[in-house]
């Protein structure tokens, strides 16, 4: 329980470390080029929304920075994050929540397969260390982890849909196709545009959870309860799986969630590449169209998916290692 | 509470246990160890000379280049070079290849210069949040988990969308001033781990002041790991700023990797048929980070020997000497033996070559038996013991390399591992000397006891229960313990609880290894009285090594003492606790007192176990021997047989 809370204590505060800054950035900049852009709105949108956005961006000072601070945490709470210049006058929220799908089923799902795979290929190597798979998966995937994502989208593109015509360029569905539905002829499709930037983020990342986990199981593997564990003539799938795999798992967890920041990084930038219409495509429209309030909001919900991420990590390393229930 | 908040891999990293006084340790070293190290390494070459071809690169790039980068030249050259226009132009008629040639520099500076920055911030903050402790290291460590996981990127385009073209000095500032945090993370634990290191303390009382204990005594042992973090770091900055770049938000202007590809997506080259310029700073961008990333790789397994495979060379194991008529093996009771080791020799593959830690050893043990093994550490006697459970070699280190283990009528040595699997457990069992690290501590002790009979028998779900439950109670455990998981459990109840374990089957031989030397003396002794009853209550034989000899004097049947991996002597325990024949012998015993006897000095013994890289010539136990003749060094002792005890020293020639 108590690590529960401790990591629960670390959230909120990694959280409000993250909506400080947010706070913060405008403010610090030198001549403010928030200014420009509030500029453009004075007329055009209602007085409280305005004045929600003054606060964000500290544009009038004729408040103290404090009651400024807690005015945007008041905001914040309630889900008021200004109103976007691009998509004027959705609410960012609302653009939030149309681009959080496509990210959660792009990023989402390849992490985890390529944390799965990754910890599964880890493990099988370090088991048959200095076999045909560890001397060949390892050393590969430690070169790709080092290619820049949105080369690699860049290249795929070149090469899967420009030269072999195999896979579509660009986009999360065919625009001038089937409407957004739940129909299997719109699924197929978004699907068909996911594969390229999918394979994209695997190639890159799995590299990372390979080295982790072979590396963990490597020094698991010279455990006495492994060595017991051999000694008892237990049949080496069990040994690998439950007296190895569980324990070298519990760090890879941890180093899962320390990574997650880095491919989210390289993740937006393969939607910018791809056009997918997520979260990190949007995020860099925002910047490129200086529209602060959606991409300030953007921000905040990168941290907030990255920090939710995390705590499920948590939760499973809680699940599977019962020292972490006990109190200590 | 521990003051850092992520995760259990603190405590759950361990080092790895080996035949630690025997395995050179490289990767702490200096300067010239880790020179040593890298040449040696495969990827680590890789890694430098990719390397080495940028920095050429970014040093000279005038004289490489073909032409000037930002000449725009659309009719060919009077008299063109074979490389002009090698890799084609770009839309506005620059040289791809002499843009990629100019790009290295910036792109290696700035990865350069932000690893350092990082790299010297984390040394800062991962040292002295671990040497300072307290207040001062939960604050940083939360700091630096924070930084940790908060998306760095997001973050350097929100202030870069602020600060449009700051300049790169600047991006360098931000990459430098975000990308420490995972090395800060990594020094401080492994300065935790050397802050009570002897060498420190030696610093310490001799008044050295921190600064000077950080700078001098610290810092080096860790420069592998500091070399990691700056290539991790370094890594980090190649692909941010190249990522930066390339969405516009560095300097177009700029002549780098990342700017050419900002200009190549800009004019759309891929679709242009100018794919090259797309494609060929991408490439150099994922080469240097595949130098970095190949030189960290290999880093880590130099800070980390537990990551090298050293390969057992055969051709180094010296070759057993011509030995002297063996004497005949002390006899023993009746009924046969249940073990006979015949001549065993283990080898463990070292940077220095193959040490031999047991060699040539011969010992039987009778049905019922109790035999103890003693000797100081690192004599070769666990070595010994797992060698006769089979339970060295891969992935652990250590290999038979000569020998015969026979057991009920099989040479364990020649079973493969799925004949081994029938033996164990059912006829063979072990005991380890910490029961913390060898019960698995993720697994309750009914679901480990339930994986041992599962393994050999077919026992039903209420049976294997019901047994769990008996050996528990043989131990004397109350049965409620049966659900708990070993940290549930203290010292004591764990080592009985494995003892339990290994009686699950009543086997023909337990081996024990030290199993009560984490225990209080109280503790130890009930253990030892429990041990020899159930023993013999239940019949089992007996192998127990331990490095203290007044232990096993009450329980054991016959002692070997053990020396630099040979058999000193072998005697009844009544007999060699009343006239220690062997020197080495006298000595351990003169290294604990007598309760009952007349008080006399401590001697112990002077000097410690020799290197067992390079045994000394003759008798091994000679340098530390106060009886030492020319003789002794002069060729191998051979094992005496003197009134039934045997004897590898030559004053008991006579007696023989």
């Amino acid at each position: 329980m108590r690590f529960v809370l401790r990591r629960l204590g670390f959230f909120l505060i990694t959280l409000w470390a993250a909506v400080t800054t947010n706070f913060l950035i405008p403010r610090l900049m030198p001549g403010n080029p928030a200014l420009a852009m509030m500029a453009r709105f004075h007329g055009h949108i209602n007085p409280s929304a305005l004045h929600a956005l003054e606060v964000a961006f500290g544009v009038k000072n004729h408040q103290s920075l404090v009651s400024d601070y807690f005015s945007y945490l008041g905001n914040l709470f309630r889900g008021r994050l200004g109103v976007s210049i691009t998509f004027f006058p959705d609410p960012v929220t609302h653009d939030v929540f149309q681009a959080l799908p496509w990210t959660l089923a792009l990023i989402g799902s390849t992490t985890i397969i390529a944390f799965l795979l990754g910890t599964l290929i880890g493990l099988v190597s370090a088991w048959r260390r200095g076999g045909w798979l560890d001397g060949v998966l390892p050393p590969i995937f430690v070169i790709t982890s080092a290619f820049p994502y949105f080369w690699l989208a860049l290249l795929s593109i070149w090469l899967f849909a420009i030269k072999l015509g195999w896979l579509p360029l660009s986009g999360g569905y065919d625009v001038t196709g089937t409407n957004v539905s739940w129909t299997w002829a719109f699924v197929g499709d978004a699907l068909k545009h996911s594969v390229l930037p999918a394979l994209t983020i695997l190639v890159t990342s799995i590299g990372g959870w390979i080295l982790t986990m072979r590396n963990n199981t490597i020094s698991v593997l010279t455990e006495d309860y492994v060595r017991m564990a051999r000694a008892k003539g237990l049949s080496p799938w069990r040994i690998m799986w439950t007296y190895a795999g569980r324990n070298a798992i519990l760090p890879n967890l941890t180093g899962f969630a320390m990574s997650l920041g880095f491919v989210v990084s390289g993740a937006i930038l393969v939607e910018f590449v791809f056009n997918y219409p997520g979260v990190g495509w949007m995020f860099l429209q925002s910047v490129e169209n200086q529209d602060f309030p959606l991409m300030q909001g953007l921000f905040l919900m990168i941290v907030l998916a990255v920090l939710t991420a995390i705590l499920a990590a948590d939760a499973l390393t809680a699940i599977l290692d019962p020292r972490t229930r006990d109190v200590r | 509470m521990s003051a850092s908040s992520i995760g259990a891999t603190d405590q759950l990293a361990t080092p790895p246990v080996g035949p630690a006084p025997i395995v050179a340790e490289i990767g702490r070293g200096r300067w010239g160890d880790l020179w040593r190290a890298i040449s040696r390494n495969r990827k680590a070459l890789a890694g430098a000379l990719l390397l080495l071809v940028f920095v050429v690169l970014a040093v000279f790039p005038g004289q490489i280049a073909p032409d000037d980068p930002a000449a725009q030249i659309f009719t060919p050259a009077l008299a063109p070079s074979w490389h002009h226009h090698l890799l084609g132009t770009t839309a506005s008629g620059q040289d791809i290849l002499s843009q990629v040639v100019w790009g290295t520099r910036l792109s290696l500076v700035i990865a350069l210069a932000a690893g350092a920055l990082a790299t010297a911030l984390a040394v800062i903050v991962g040292v002295s949040a671990a040497y300072l402790g307290g207040i001062a290291d939960g604050i940083l460590s939360v700091i630096t988990d924070v930084i940790l996981v908060i998306p760095i990127f997001p973050l350097v385009i929100v202030i870069a969308a602020y600060r449009k073209n700051a300049g790169l000095f600047m991006l360098v500032i931000v990459l430098g001033a975000l990308g420490w945090s995972y090395g800060a993370r990594q020094l401080r634990s492994q300065t935790l781990s050397l802050r009570t290191r002897d060498f420190l303390e030696s610093a310490r009382v001799r008044g050295e002041r921190k600064l000077y204990i950080i700078l001098f005594e610290i810092l080096p042992t860790m420069t592998s790991l500091i070399v990691a973090s700056f290539l991790g770091a370094a890594l980090y900055a190649v692909l941010t700023e190249a990522g930066l770049q390339f969405i516009g938000l560095g300097d177009p202007n700029s002549q780098s990797w990342g700017t050419m590809l900002y200009w190549a997506q800009n004019n759309e080259a891929l679709f242009a048929g100018m794919p090259l310029w797309a494609i060929a700073p991408g490439v150099c961008i994922a080469l240097l980070g595949a130098a970095f990333a190949l030189l960290n790789y290999a880093f880590d397994e130099i800070s980390s020997p537990a990551l090298r495979v050293r390969k057992l060379d055969r051709r180094r194991v010296p070759k057993r000497l011509p030995a002297p008529a063996r004497p005949e093996p002390m006899p023993v009771p009746a009924d046969g033996p249940v073990l006979k080791v015949e001549g065993l020799r283990v080898a463990y593959a070292t940077d220095a070559g193959p040490v031999i830690a047991v060699d040539d050893v011969d010992l039987e043990v009778a049905r019922g038996e109790f035999l103890a093994i003693v000797g100081e550490s690192g004599c070769g006697k666990s070595t010994l013991l797992y060698a006769i459970a089979r339970l060295l070699g891969s992935p652990l280190p250590g290999e038979i390399i000569g020998g015969r283990v026979l057991f009920q009528g099989k040479d364990l040595v020649l079973l493969e591992e799925r004949e081994l699997r029938r033996v164990r457990w059912r006829d063979l069992s072990v005991v380890m000397q910490s029961a913390m690290n060898a019960l698995n501590p993720v697994l309750t002790v009914a679901d480990q006891m339930r994986d041992a009979c599962r393994a050999h028998s077919n026992m039903s779900k209420k049976e294997i229960e019901e047994r769990s439950r008996e050996v528990l109670r043989l131990v004397s455990i109350d049965p409620v313990h049966l659900h708990s998981y070993p940290h549930q459990l203290s010292g004591g109840m764990r080592q009985r609880a494995m003892i339990a374990m290994a009686l699950l089957f009543t086997p023909d031989l337990v081996i024990m290894d030290e199993p009560t030397s984490a225990l209080d003396v109280v503790a130890q002794r009930s253990l030892m009285v429990q041990i020899k009853e159930l023993q013999e209550r239940l019949g089992f034989a007996v192998i127990f090594v331990t490095h203290d000899m007044s232990l096993v004097s009450h329980f054991s049947d016959r002692l070997l003492v053990m020396y630099a991996g040979q058999v000193a002597e072998m005697s009844r325990t009544r007999e060699l606790f009343d006239r220690p024949r062997h020197p080495y012998s006298q000595g351990l015993l003169e290294a604990f007192p007598s309760i009952r006897g007349p008080k006399v000095r401590l001697l112990g013994i002077p000097g410690s176990p020799p290197d067992l890289a390079h045994p000394p010539a003759g008798c091994r136990f000679a340098p530390r021997c106060g009886h030492v003749q020319p003789r002794c060094t002069a060729a191998e002792v051979p094992l005496h047989s003197v009134n039934g005890s045997l004897v590898r020293c030559v004053l008991v020639e006579n007696e023989a």
